[in-house]
């Protein structure tokens, strides 16, 4: 028996040519975390396919992207369409499919969707009661279905799933790579996009908590505090969060360089550490104290 | 002479005579004053094997350079005895007006031998002496003697210190106290009451001369202003109470007689609580500018003195923590005079035997971890020497010796006395400090927690640095206690010997350098230790408590970490390494001979001025 298809011979397609109308401006060049939404999805692929198709709108602008690029023939006819011109400019027999608007990736399960397409022309995700078509794995062998349905103008991929061997995943086997379903969530509006920056944000920062003795507790009348800070965050940066969180602290406790003179700091009770520098990590319990521990 | 006056004061309280001799001046440049010149009187004054109860056992009150200047923290005295709890040397210090009135009789040190054929206060109004009744006085705190003696000599300028109740009963742990400040380790206080010496009170004129008046006033300002920087937001903000929580957090509050390092609900107790709920003022020594006294509203209404290692003492080492309780015990053992880190050490020691059945009459009396009645009750026994409280009176050592059993294994003392608030085992510098201090278990004459506390070592761990911070830390602690300048101006100098060397210059006109103070620092150490080893110290008193060796933490950050018996003895050898003493810890000839020891005139008595 054939082993399991990998996404190492296997090509990715990534939609951008939709109208993003309700966005209000191209989702491909939304940014997201310092770089535009397509740039990111695409770096994630190309880590594991074998190769990258974008679909884009004819006349649709793109930067300069490190990858093979198709065009709609006819703009904004849907996701049929796209996926019919990414499967015809692929150059493998299996294609993961997705919009470009997804920026939580669950390389995990895109890799299981794949290998799941051994006996079958489709493999689409069920979640939540819908079929995610725009995040699922097909054959090229689809391709004169697809043909048929754009010009009959059956404009949803699902018409395609009765007629193949469509392999549905349920939802408990998604659950066990990707618990929340992020991967099938895409930003359709600003306020979309503005939760998905955030959800964005916390998923990738740590958590600190900071206990205040002495002279900090006194001035913010505040025992406890805890921050979220970017991953690889430094002392400094946990000082300056504090100083913005309770600004009784600045200019007594806490100055641009870091502790004023008189303050030090203790991490989970351990080492005691002045030097802004430090890393911290997600879960640290920081003390701020004074430095004289004379009685 | 300037910053001195190149005498002492000497009186026999046996036959009522007043001598003033001569200190040379190659002795107060060697040895400074204070816990200095204090303890190389001692060495002079003490007969070898002196009973410390004995007529012979010196009491010495030593000034210092320092005092009167106006320099910021250096209104401070020293106490200097044979102590009556650990046979080996006690230097206490205490502060405030009575320190300037000290140096105000035109004196650098008073020595008092003999014992008065009944109670009696002695009034030193410049050269005239004279020797009072004190009968009225028996069995008055500190303070109500200190008020009672201020009314009837009819001078506002009359400063006093005295002994309460436990002096007067020679408890071995009792204090000297003034203007409610203690001279409180080592029992200074039973010397004071075994003398038949109530009070000593002071009025004096002479004036402090200093070299380079212009120079150190501008010291001063720039002492000043330091000691008002955040350096000294812990003195100043919330006093040393601050340390409890910060101490309970990281594993290092002695709890139950050192059976744990946390306590459980210290929240009440700790300095931010008792700053938010208790509260009642601020107040500082003479001539302070931190002015790190916080008095707190006791129960019935009145105020209480509180600093950390009365309120660790008395709470978390008792088990006790309602704040209210532990401000009323702290209120007992200011009215008796009593030491409140041995007075809860002692009681942590009985409460223990308690539980394991070894001491019933502690049961009888209430003593039991976490009941307050039975503290208030055991602190009166103690002060007069009263049912259980005359075996409590005589410390933890001694009271375990009696006691007999395993009673010795939990007797938190090292010579003697009492350990204070630093867990040891998650301390491991501060461990080695404690085991080696010649005054036994203490925090002052050694900071090396400092270093712990610093991330300049792990504390958790032991290592061959050690010897070395610790002799460093005693030297710098010897060094500030002869000038003296309170230790928690400590960290306000940026190169303290050098500094502290041009302000010594600058009062005394010498051309002290940096390095001098140094080795002068590195002197009064060693003369403290060769006092001990002439009163009979051996290596085995260098040593902890057998409970800190043969027991983990059980909580907190701490939990699992030891102090093993070998470990201890490595941090021992690095310390008597880094001392230049040999293996077993005796000075060498030779290393006297480095520090000049035999030569600035230790042994050489003063010579008589007037008598």
């Amino acid at each position: 028996m054939e082993s399991n298809p990998t996404p190492a011979d296997a090509s990715a397609v990534v939609l951008v040519g939709g109208k993003s109308s309700r966005m209000g401006r191209p989702k491909a060049l939304l940014p997201f975390d310092g770089e535009p939404l397509i740039v990111r999805v695409l770096r994630a692929l190309k880590k594991m396919f074998a190769e990258t198709v974008v679909v884009a709108a004819p006349d649709q602008d793109l930067p300069i992207l490190p990858t093979m690029l198709a065009r709609d023939e006819v703009a904004y006819q849907g996701p049929v369409s796209g996926i019919y011109h990414g499967l015809k400019a692929a150059t493998k027999d299996v294609c993961f499919v997705t919009s470009c608007d997804a920026p939580f990736l669950n390389l995990q399960l895109i890799a299981h969707l794949v290998a799941q397409i051994s006996d079958h022309d489709v493999v689409v995700p069920y979640w939540q009661e819908r079929f995610q078509p725009l995040h699922a794995v097909y054959r090229t062998s689809v391709l004169p279905l697809l043909k048929d349905q754009l010009e009959r103008g059956e404009l949803r991929p699902i018409f395609l799933y009765d007629k193949v061997r469509t392999r549905k995943i349920p939802q408990e086997e998604i659950r066990r790579i990707d618990p929340e379903g992020l991967s099938f969530l895409n930003m359709n509006s600003p306020a979309e996009y503005e939760a998905a920056l955030q959800l964005w944000n916390k998923r990738n920062s740590i958590s600190v908590s900071v206990e205040l003795f002495g002279v900090a507790r006194l001035l913010t009348k505040t025992q406890l505090v805890s921050l979220d800070l970017a991953q690889g965050a430094t002392l400094a940066e946990v000082f300056s969060a504090l100083a913005e969180k309770l600004p009784a602290l600045a200019g007594r406790v806490i100055n641009s360089e870091g502790l004023i003179n008189g303050y030090t700091c203790n991490i989970n009770g351990l080492n005691f550490v002045r030097s802004p520098n430090a890393k911290v990590s997600s879960g640290d319990k920081i003390f701020i104290l004074s430095a004289d521990a004379g009685g | 002479m300037y910053g001195f006056y190149g005498r002492l004061l000497h009186l026999d309280l046996t036959t009522g005579e007043s001598v003033w001799r001569e200190i040379e001046e190659v002795r107060l440049r060697a040895f400074l004053g204070g816990i200095g010149l204090g303890s190389s009187l001692l060495y002079e004054y003490a007969a070898t094997g002196v009973d410390p109860f004995s007529l012979a056992n010196p009491l010495i009150f030593a000034s210092a350079p320092l005092v009167g200047t106006g320099l910021t923290t250096t209104a401070k005295y020293a106490v200097v005895t044979k102590s009556p709890l650990t046979g080996f040397i006690a230097d206490s210090l205490s502060s405030s007006y009575f320190a300037l009135e000290l140096k105000r009789i035109g004196v650098d040190a008073l020595i008092i031998t003999g014992r008065a054929a009944t109670m009696t206060y002695v009034f030193i109004n410049n050269h005239h002496v004279e020797i009072r009744s004190a009968d009225h006085l028996r069995g008055k705190s500190p303070l109500d003697t200190e008020s009672m003696i201020r009314a009837e000599l009819q001078s506002p300028s009359v400063r006093v210190a005295a002994i309460g109740k436990a002096g007067e009963t020679l408890v071995r742990f009792a204090t000297i106290s003034n203007e409610g400040r203690h001279a409180g380790r080592g029992g200074v206080g039973a010397v004071m009451g075994a003398k038949n010496l109530k009070a000593i009170a002071l009025s004096g004129n002479c004036p402090t001369e200093v070299a380079d008046a212009n120079g150190i006033e501008k010291i001063a300002g720039v002492l000043r202003e330091r000691s008002l920087s955040s350096l000294t937001d812990k003195y100043r903000e919330m006093g040393t109470v601050a340390n409890l929580a910060v101490f309970n957090r990281l594993g290092t509050l002695p709890t139950r007689n050192f059976q744990q390092s946390t306590f459980d609900n210290a929240e009440a107790l700790t300095g931010e609580s008792l700053t938010e709920n208790n509260f009642s003022r601020k107040h500082g020594c003479a001539a302070c500018t931190i002015r790190c006294e916080r008095l707190f509203k006791a129960l019935d209404g009145a105020e209480q003195r509180m600093e950390y290692e009365t309120l660790f003492a008395l709470g978390p080492l008792c088990g006790i923590r309602d704040p209210g309780a532990v401000l009323q015990a702290a209120q007992l053992c200011d009215l008796y005079g009593l030491d409140s880190i041995s007075t809860g050490g002692t009681l942590a020691w009985a409460m223990e035997c308690g539980e394991k059945g070894f001491l019933p009459e502690a049961q009888k009396l209430g003593l039991r971890f976490g009941e307050p009645e039975g503290v208030f009750a055991a602190i009166a026994a103690i002060a007069e020497r009263r049912g259980i409280g005359a075996l409590l009176a005589e410390g933890s050592r001694r009271a375990a010796v009696e006691v007999g059993g395993d009673s010795m294994y939990w007797a938190m003392h090292v010579k003697g006395l009492e350990l204070p608030g630093y867990e040891p085992r998650s301390l491991k510098t501060m461990a080695l400090g404690l085991a080696v201090s010649p005054r036994g278990a203490c925090h002052n004459r050694s900071g090396a927690y400092e270093a712990d506390f610093s991330g300049e070592v792990d504390r958790f761990s032991t290592d061959s640095k050690r010897g070395s911070l610790v002799a460093e830390s005693e030297n710098f602690a010897a060094t500030l206690d002869s000038l003296i300048v309170c230790k928690f101006l400590r960290k306000c100098f940026s190169d303290f010997y050098q500094e502290a060397a041009e302000v010594l210059s600058k009062v005394t006109g010498w051309d002290y350098t940096g390095a001098e103070l140094k080795r002068a620092g590195e002197r009064i150490h060693t003369a403290k230790k060769l006092f001990n080893v002439r009163e009979g110290w051996q290596p085995e008193d260098d040593w902890l408590p057998q409970r800190l060796l043969g027991e983990t933490l059980p909580t907190g950050v701490g939990a699992g970490v030891g102090l093993s018996p070998d470990e201890l003895r490595q941090m021992i050898q690095s310390y008597y390494r880094a001392r230049g003493w040999d293996d077993h810890g005796y000075i060498p000839e030779s290393r006297l001979a480095e520090l000049n020891l035999p030569q600035v005139a230790m042994h050489r008595k003063c010579a008589v001025i007037r008598q």
